[in-house]
């Protein structure tokens, strides 16, 4: 007798390990030795990591003012919206005992400023920023026009509370000769931000382009004349700018304002010895250098 | 006669009812009062005109009140679809809490995420169930537009004659011609049939998948027609019952033109999806149509069962929306108070859109609506369809398990409800039926008494005793077949299905393809012949060796019977053999059983042979030739049933001129040729003999007593008994050759045919618990009235010995009638099924009157069962008894060793049936429900008194034992004895046994005795109801289910086990032989009962820790997730803000982490199939909810709340202080989230397959694959905010790597830790099995034993029996004197009996029905309790120990009661 299988259509199920629940399989089974042996294996790796991890954190160094109290009288002076344009500065001194070897970074430190609350979060338009539309304002509530109807550029909270004091770091080479420390204030941005998602509006002249709209509420100047000086850190384009956009996760933050540029004295790093900064505007300030 | 006029006040009744509102009212307009009609109520009645010329004015009038043919099972139009169905939808309150949350995003102060953002899952969802539900719709669609497309010949009146129309033009009173094969298209009333007789065979496979066929007649007064059935001449209005559900019931009288009416019930009516069989042409007109037909209103949809896991899920949900709500306040709160420390507005703080600021308070409230929003996943509604996946990768691998197929009836398990597998494995309560579900239901003919002196078939005996040989025949030939079936049966329900498609008659799926009909013949040209699928006719049953003693006698008596003349008195009923003779006649006629040939399967031999054939010898026939004729001169009998009109009068003396050659040759003879010539000459019913050509006739002649045996006929049987019975006499060769309605044939043992004429056939019925044939006999002209039942009924309606004028006979009948009792109770003993067989001779003229009054009965429409009812009990009265049989119902393969796993399991096993308690208890006692050992409670009474005190008896010394053996149990309530095992040590007490009958049951469901009941069985190791209703059946187990509140299974195979079936948690369906009802009903249903060890066991144990587990982990992934955002709340000022991109989000849940879920419920393996199947004490892990309950929620949560803790803090505390923005933050904590729920899924599963491993690795990877492509796809995707380049930018820096490394390590530190902990030093069932589940299998096995051993230290010797003992043993003798366990002096036995024994038998009867007038008496004796010895004794046994004090109390009590009191 032949046997097919098709002679014989039924509703036997298929003997396969699918079918059967009979897969191969291995079972995981926690046991004394398993745990003790995994639970070390990953204490020595983690124990490691960590040997390293603080190496690191040792050989980097880290100063921090704190200039609201020093600059106390220009705060004074803010709180009064009558002189926000007045220029107000203050000059801090400070001694750097050890040489600050490699590149050194000056951030800017701000505490308790939520940049995370959900509505300041929300409040920027992206397609503005990317300079295909600059009267796209729509996501920008509050901030999107002004009085008169003119749509902000930048708009949104985020641009408007836009970080402006500014801090130059002089070194004093000797009592009486004071050097500005030469910072950079490219290469402060992820470069996706700068290139990508930051574009100034096409147009020959930077202010044309600008046309029809109007600055933030807060700003003492448009937005294209952010840096007059360098037309590629102008406009939407300008790196405090776009550091200032990118949001910080925490009301405690700080964000990348300057960096060392390492010429002259400074080849090595920010060598030893006393410095001054003058702050215009309020703010907190921290200067951090690591390698 | 008091029935006469009963009935008659009943039509008058019935007149003034319907008769006397004669005033034309609105609801009548139809009437045309001069036309001088009767009035039709149109709201209690459905009168239906013919559509032909005359009636045709009346047919457009009232046609169009009725529903036309076209169906329409679609749930929408085109045009309803969409806001229908989204109606529907929004019924879930899943769907209503995210349309809430959507529209709340709507609003601008409390929107979180992107408003058109949020609603796309919620969208998604609808769509999702929205095409499915188009899809299904649609094809319902077209499926109906399919079958109303089918054709159909209706009768068109301008054209005079039948065209082919579609069925959805067919209107009710439309004339429908319909061919042999054709579906019938509507309910229709038969008004000719091309049969002779009247008939027309349906096959009702699509409406309940039973195959034998069915016999619908045409209406009383349409038998007798022409070759066709003129329309034109039907004049009659047809008025019956409005559209119902009930199959079975149907009436109505249809009018003459001369007022007279002519009743019709079910047996007339065609219903709907029936296909016609055997019959060339059928005419009918259409009663109902469409939607009102029978087939479709019993259409009712899929039911819906909420599981218990579902149960508690839900109240855990209500727990994660408190936690939620907490959450949210917190949120709320803590806005608040973050606002407050401001003194002025800060620059981060946004106002609104004109500038203003929102009120703290405000503020507060918006802020709590946000997190609402925000947190919304809390509420794990994905949780819902997961399920809904899992669950239908469950019952996709319960449908593939080759261990739960049976070969036999090629079917796997059908699960019918597909949300309630997981509770497959917390079943606590199992409801039995006995019949068909512990028992095979295949009747074995056992033994017999006839006349007082009993045949006890040893040979047969022998032969069922050693059924395996036969089995693995059958199985040998079941393969063969199987190889051999040709499409036809495999493919005929294909096509059935194609055809019916949709059409939702339920069965589609359930059509079998049987393969049962099992033929022993093994040669080739056989097997063709023998594919018939008929059922009760497996080799087991068809095959009864004669018991040798008696086959002589039956010799005699058939040769007595060939010499009967119509001279022999009835004073010839008492002598042996005439009563032998009988005996065998009332087997064969008294049945409802239809015979068929194999070679044309179904090809009924309905026609009796014309010419019989046969030949004895020459002379002997002409000779009875002779006689017979010159008695059809004076008295004829006619083929044809007569009309109704003329019933009455008619039936003695029917002017027969054209129906004398048939009367003449009713018996004669008709061989004479040459063996050669047989076929061509005289039988010319030739497809008996034509089909089995291999078959010799010589053989037959030769030895006719030993296998006349022409085994292609078939019989097919409406019940197993019948079957059997026939069987039985065939082995006597007294052998049921044909049957139609009117005539029934009988080949004796010389070969002669008898053919009866059947003057009335008063069907089986439930209440009556008997039928009975009328016939008129052939030799004698007498009519004979064969009467087989219920012994309890039929002894009652035996003939009063007194009143006999002979005391010889008196005492002759009195003794015969003793020791058939005796017999009776020896049967019951042995659990046979007891059928008492007698006989009456009617005399003409009190024949004529009952017929005639039988004929008004059938006539009324209402009451027209109870009418029928009482005119059958005036003529079942003053029967002769002739004997009894016993039918053996055998244990069906692996019910006792199913039983007692289930038993280990924890499981209690009750048994409801509506069996003897003799039968029941012998059942019970062989497949080991109850033990020998056992101490067995039988209470039998009907007054609730009794029953109370009984009970109250019963519970205190009970409790004493239990007191006495562990106080410790009475501190947990009563409950708890029967959750856990017997105890080891306590191995003296004895285990209880209940055993209860109907008419207790009602005593106590009357007499508010529910709880002292409960509380007893709860101490009872199994309980049995016999005796029970199947309303008592569903009553017990909603008892159960509700008071206890535990987890019920009822299984059963039969009609009278539905309600059962449908009260339990989860219903059970065998798919036996006794039809499909139960499997309609029920949620799962198998082939044998023993599968179901391996449905609870395995997959009920797997599909709840599967489930279980799986709910578990869904709440702690939500949990865990949502958690991470609620954390971030404190660190931006609770202002809703997410760190995690809102896409990623939608991500994470649709795709990052839903599919290992989803993996883990329908593959993972906590424990292998065989150690759950060698260990059933794992099954009470289910039992007790041990995997999902309030403690491994809460301890879920907890774990959640830490991970997320962990989860959290880590990354906050590495990028504390940093220039880390909001999205670089939330990609690492993602990323971590993702690494610790996957792993924790990982530490869950117990079972690692390669798809566990894909599945689990997929996932993670998935997620940086489309994290990346997202991140790096668009620079404005989701504005305004957007995670452009996060994604590379973290996996370019080290620390990301770190802390995705150590976070997860982590946060799953406690949970590997107390894993690895229950791994190594587990104590629990479940640890320990998984244990045994790694070691090699014959360790294992080692393992095992060890593990049972240990579990029973002290076995007792009855129990270390093997447990395979399908049978019950039989001695030689045939009964056991005493169990030799039993007298065991060291095993105290207690046996309690409270029979309260008044006139059982009666009892039963009359409490059907107590209106009889003449019962009224009876039953009040009935009334008089006789209450056993046993209530004196419950206390005194207890303190002597020493029962033999007492006697056995009664013909009632039961074998083992009785030996156990001896000792």
């Amino acid at each position: 007798m032949k046997r097919t299988p098709q002679d014989c259509p039924s509703r036997l199920p298929e003997n396969t390990a699918v079918k059967q629940q009979q897969l191969p399989a291995c079972r995981l089974q926690l046991s004394a030795t398993g745990i003790l042996s995994g639970f070390f294996a990953t204490g020595v790796f983690c124990l490691g990591m960590g040997v390293i991890l603080i190496l690191s954190a040792k050989s980097s160094m880290e100063i921090e003012i704190n200039y609201t109290k020093i600059c106390a009288s220009c705060a004074k002076l803010r709180e009064n919206a009558r002189n926000f344009d007045k220029e107000c500065t203050c000059s801090i001194p400070f001694h750097l005992t050890q040489t600050m070897r490699g590149n050194v970074y000056m951030y800017y430190k701000l505490y308790g400023f939520y940049q995370n609350l959900h509505g300041y979060l929300l409040s920027r338009s992206n397609s503005q920023l990317l300079g295909t539309d600059v009267k796209d304002v729509e996501t920008c509530a509050p901030f999107s026009k002004s009085h008169d109807g003119t749509p902000i550029a930048p708009c949104g909270a985020i641009a408007n509370s836009l970080f402006n004091d500014t801090i130059i770091l002089s070194y004093k080479l000797n009592s009486s000769v004071h050097i500005q420390v030469p910072m950079l204030r490219s290469g402060i941005t992820w470069w996706t931000d700068k290139y990508i998602k930051f574009r100034n509006p096409s147009s020959s002249n930077l202010s044309s382009a600008f046309a029809g709209t109007t600055k933030p509420p807060s700003w003492p100047k448009p937005v294209y004349e952010l840096d007059e000086n360098d037309p590629g850190n102008n406009g939407f384009l300008n790196d405090d700018f776009i550091v200032w956009m990118r949001t910080a996760a925490f009301p405690t933050f700080k964000k990348l304002y300057r960096r060392l540029s390492r010429t002259q004295h400074f080849i090595e790093g920010l060598p030893a010895g006393n410095y001054s900064f003058n702050v215009s505007y309020t703010g907190m300030e921290k200067l951090k250098s690591s390698l | 006669m008091a029935l006469s006029v009963d009935s008659s006040w009943h039509r008058w009744q019935w007149r003034v009812r319907d008769g006397l509102p004669q005033s034309p009212s609105e609801a009548t307009p139809l009437l045309s009062p001069e036309k001088g009609r009767q009035t039709y109520n149109l709201t209690q009645q459905r009168v239906v005109f013919p559509n032909n010329s005359v009636f045709h004015q009346d047919w457009e009038n009232v046609s169009r009140r009725y529903s036309s043919n076209r169906i329409c099972t679609t749930k929408y139009t085109l045009f309803t679809f969409l806001p229908q169905n989204l109606f529907e939808q929004f019924h879930r309150w899943a769907n209503l809490y995210f349309l809430f949350l959507v529209i709340l995003n709507w609003v601008p102060s409390m929107e979180v995420f992107h408003r058109e953002i949020t609603m796309l899952p919620l969208a998604i969802v609808l769509f999702i169930i929205m095409v499915k539900d188009g899809v299904e719709d649609l094809k319902r669609h077209r499926f109906d537009g399919k079958i109303n497309r089918s054709k159909i010949q209706i009768y068109e009146r301008k054209e005079q004659s039948y065209v082919q129309k579609c069925w959805k033009d067919v209107r009710v009173g439309d004339f429908i011609q319909m061919q042999c094969n054709e579906i019938i298209p509507a309910d229709i009333l038969l008004l000719f049939s091309s049969d002779p007789s009247g008939i027309c065979h349906l096959e009702t496979a699509n409406l309940d998948g039973e195959t034998n066929l069915k016999q619908r007649r045409v209406v009383k007064g349409f038998s007798q027609q022409e070759i066709q059935f003129e329309p034109e001449r039907f004049h009659n209005t047809i008025v019956c019952e409005k559209p119902n559900n009930h199959l079975n019931k149907f009436k109505g009288y249809m009018e003459h033109p001369d007022q007279t009416r002519t009743g019709f019930g079910s047996e007339s009516l065609l219903l709907r999806g029936c296909t016609i069989r055997n019959t060339e042409v059928a005419v009918g007109i259409v009663i109902y149509a469409g939607h009102e037909t029978k087939a479709m209103l019993n259409n009712s949809g899929p039911r819906y069962k909420r599981s218990k896991i579902e149960r508690r899920m839900n109240i855990n949900i209500f727990f994660c929306i408190g936690l939620l709500f907490l959450m949210c306040l917190i949120g709320a709160i803590g806005h608040g108070l973050w606002n407050g420390t401001f003194r002025e507005h800060p620059p981060f703080d946004v106002p609104d859109a004109d500038g203003s600021f929102v009120p703290l308070a405000l503020g507060g409230f918006y802020m709590f609506l946000t997190m609402i929003i925000l947190l919304q996943v809390l509420i794990p509604v994905s949780l819902y369809v997961s399920i809904e996946l899992v669950k239908l990768g469950q019952v996709w691998f319960l449908h593939n398990d080759l261990d739960l197929y049976d070969e036999e009836t090629d079917l796997a398990i059908q699960c019918r409800a597909l949300n309630i597998t997981e509770d497959l494995g917390q079943i606590q309560y199992i409801f039995s039926d006995k019949t068909g579900t512990l028992t095979e239901n295949k009747m074995v003919f056992r033994r017999c008494t006839i006349m007082g002196s009993e045949y006890s078939h040893q040979e047969n005996a022998k032969r069922l005793e050693t059924p395996k040989e036969l089995d693995s025949d059958n199985e040998e030939w079941t393969q063969y077949r199987c190889l051999t079936v040709p499409a036809r049966w495999a493919h005929g329900p294909a096509t059935m299905r194609s055809q019916r498609g949709a059409q939702p008659l339920r069965r589609c799926h359930s059509a079998r393809v049987p393969i049962q009909g099992h033929s022993r013949q093994r040669s080739m040209g056989r097997c063709e012949s023998s594919l018939s699928p008929v059922a009760f006719s497996s080799s087991i049953e068809k095959d009864v060796t004669p018991d040798k003693n008696l086959l002589s006698k039956v010799q005699d008596a058939a040769l007595w019977l060939e010499t009967l003349s119509d001279t022999t008195p009835a004073k010839s009923s008492v002598s042996t053999t005439s009563s032998i003779a009988d005996f065998f006649l009332a087997l064969t006629i008294c049945n409802s059983v239809m015979v068929s040939t194999t070679t044309e399967p179904r090809q009924r031999v309905t026609e009796p042979p014309s010419t019989k054939a046969l030949g004895l010898s020459l002379e002997k026939i002409q000779q009875l030739f002779q006689r017979l004729k010159l008695s059809s001169l004076s008295q004829s009998f006619s083929s044809t049933a007569p009309s109704d009109a003329d019933l009455g009068e008619s039936l003695p003396n029917i002017p027969v001129s054209d129906s004398d050659e048939r009367d003449d040759t009713s018996v004669c003879s008709g061989d004479y040729s040459t063996d050669g010539g047989y076929r061509s000459s005289t039988w010319d019913q030739g497809d008996i003999l034509r089909s089995g050509s291999a078959t010799s006739l010589e053989e037959v002649l030769e030895a006719p007593a030993l296998g006349l045996a022409s085994p292609e006929l078939c019989y097919e049987a409406e019940s197993p008994d019948e079957a059997a019975l026939v069987h039985a006499a065939h082995a006597y060769s007294f052998t049921l050759v044909s049957r139609t309605p009117e005539q029934v044939t009988v080949r004796l043992p010389q070969g002669t045919c008898l053919t009866f004429d059947v003057l009335c056939t008063l069907g089986f019925d439930s209440i009556r618990k008997r039928m009975s044939v009328v016939v008129r006999h052939p030799l004698t002209r007498e009519i004979v009235v064969y009467t087989k039942g219920a012994d309890s009924v039929i002894m009652d309606l035996l003939e009063d010995p007194a009143c006999m004028t002979d005391t010889d006979v008196e005492k002759k009948v009195r003794k015969i009638r003793a020791r058939t009792q005796k017999h009776l109770d020896l049967y019951a003993r042995d659990g046979l099924r007891t059928l008492c067989i007698a006989k009456k001779v009617v005399s003409e003229e009190d024949f004529r009157r009952w017929a005639s009054i039988r004929c008004e009965a059938e006539a009324s429409l209402d009451n027209r069962d109870e009418l029928l009812m009482k005119v059958a009990e005036h003529l079942e009265n003053q029967l002769t008894l002739l004997g009894a049989t016993g039918i053996e119902d055998r244990l069906q393969e692996g019910v006792p060793d199913t039983i007692a796993a289930l038993r280990e399991a924890g499981i209690q096993l009750w048994v409801l049936t509506g069996d003897k308690q003799e039968t029941a208890v012998n059942i019970a006692y062989s497949c080991r429900l109850l033990d020998q050992t056992d101490t067995v409670y039988s209470i039998n009474t009907e007054s609730q008194e009794t029953c109370e005190s009984i009970l109250n008896c019963a519970l205190e010394e009970v409790k004493q034992f239990h007191e006495v053996r562990k106080p410790d149990h009475k501190l947990f309530g009563f409950r708890l004895p029967s959750q856990t095992p017997p105890p080891t040590s306590g191995a003296a007490v004895p285990d209880i046994g209940l055993v209860i009958d109907g008419k207790t049951l009602n005593a106590i469901f009357q007499g508010k005795l529910e709880e002292k009941f409960l509380e007893l069985t709860q101490y009872c190791r199994s309980v049995l109801c016999c005796r029970s209703t199947p309303l008592q059946k569903s009553m017990v187990v909603k008892l159960v289910r509700d008071k206890l509140s535990v987890m019920t299974l009822s299984i059963g195979d039969g009609a009278n086990d539905v309600s059962m079936i449908q009260a339990a948690d989860i219903g059970i369906g065998i798919s036996g032989q006794e039809g499909m009802q139960a499997v309609m009903s029920s949620d799962f249903a198998i082939s044998h009962f023993r599968h179901l060890k391996k449905l609870l066991l395995v997959h009920g144990h797997w599909c709840y820790s599967r489930l279980a587990r799986m709910v578990v982990y869904y709440f702690y992934k939500n949990v865990c997730y949502v958690n991470l955002l609620f954390w971030y709340q404190f660190f931006c000022g609770f202002s809703g803000s997410t760190m995690i991109d809102y896409w990623q989000m939608i991500f994470f849940n649709l795709f990052f982490t839903s599919l290992p879920p989803l993996v883990f419920g329908i593959l993972d393996k906590d424990i292998s199939a065989e150690t759950l199947l060698a260990l059933p004490e794992l099954y009470k892990r289910g039992q007790n909810s041990e995997c999902y309950n309030m403690f491994t929620f809460w301890i879920s949560m907890m774990d959640a709340f830490y991970q997320s803790l962990i989860c959290f803090f880590i990354p906050y505390l590495t990028y504390k202080d940093s220039d880390i923005d909001v999205f670089t933050f939330g990609t690492p904590i993602n990323t971590i989230s993702l690494a610790t729920i996957l792993l924790h899924q990982a530490m869950e599963m117990k079972t690692w397959t390669i798809i566990h491993g894909l599945v689990l690795i997929g996932s993670f990877l998935l997620y940086f694959v489309v994290s990346l492509v997202y991140n790096a796809a668009c620079v404005t995707c989701n504005s305004p905010t957007n995670p452009y380049w996060v994604m590379e930018g973290q996996l370019a820096d080290p620390t990301f790597y770190l802390v995705c490394f150590l976070t997860p390590v982590v946060a799953l530190l406690p949970r590997y830790f107390i894993l690895s902990l229950q791994g190594t030093y587990g104590k629990s069932l479940i640890s320990k099995a998984q244990k045994i589940d790694r070691l090699p299998m014959d360790k294992r096995d080692l393992k095992i034993q060890s593990w049972r051993s240990r579990q029973r230290p002290a076995p007792v010797p009855g129990e270390a029996q093997p447990t395979h003992h399908p049978e019950p043993p039989v001695s030689e003798q045939g009964f056991r004197a005493s169990t030799p366990k039993s007298s065991r002096p060291s095993k105290r036995k207690y046996k309690e009996n409270w029979v309260v024994h008044g006139e059982r038998c009666s009892r039963d009867h009359m409490r059907d029905d107590p209106c009889s007038g003449d019962s009224s008496a009876k039953l009040s004796s009935g009334e008089h309790l006789l209450l056993g010895p046993g209530r004196t004794m419950a206390s005194g046994v207890y303190s002597s120990g020493q029962t033999d004090a007492y006697r056995p109390s009664n013909r009632g009590s039961h074998r083992r009661s009785q030996s156990s009191l001896t000792i």
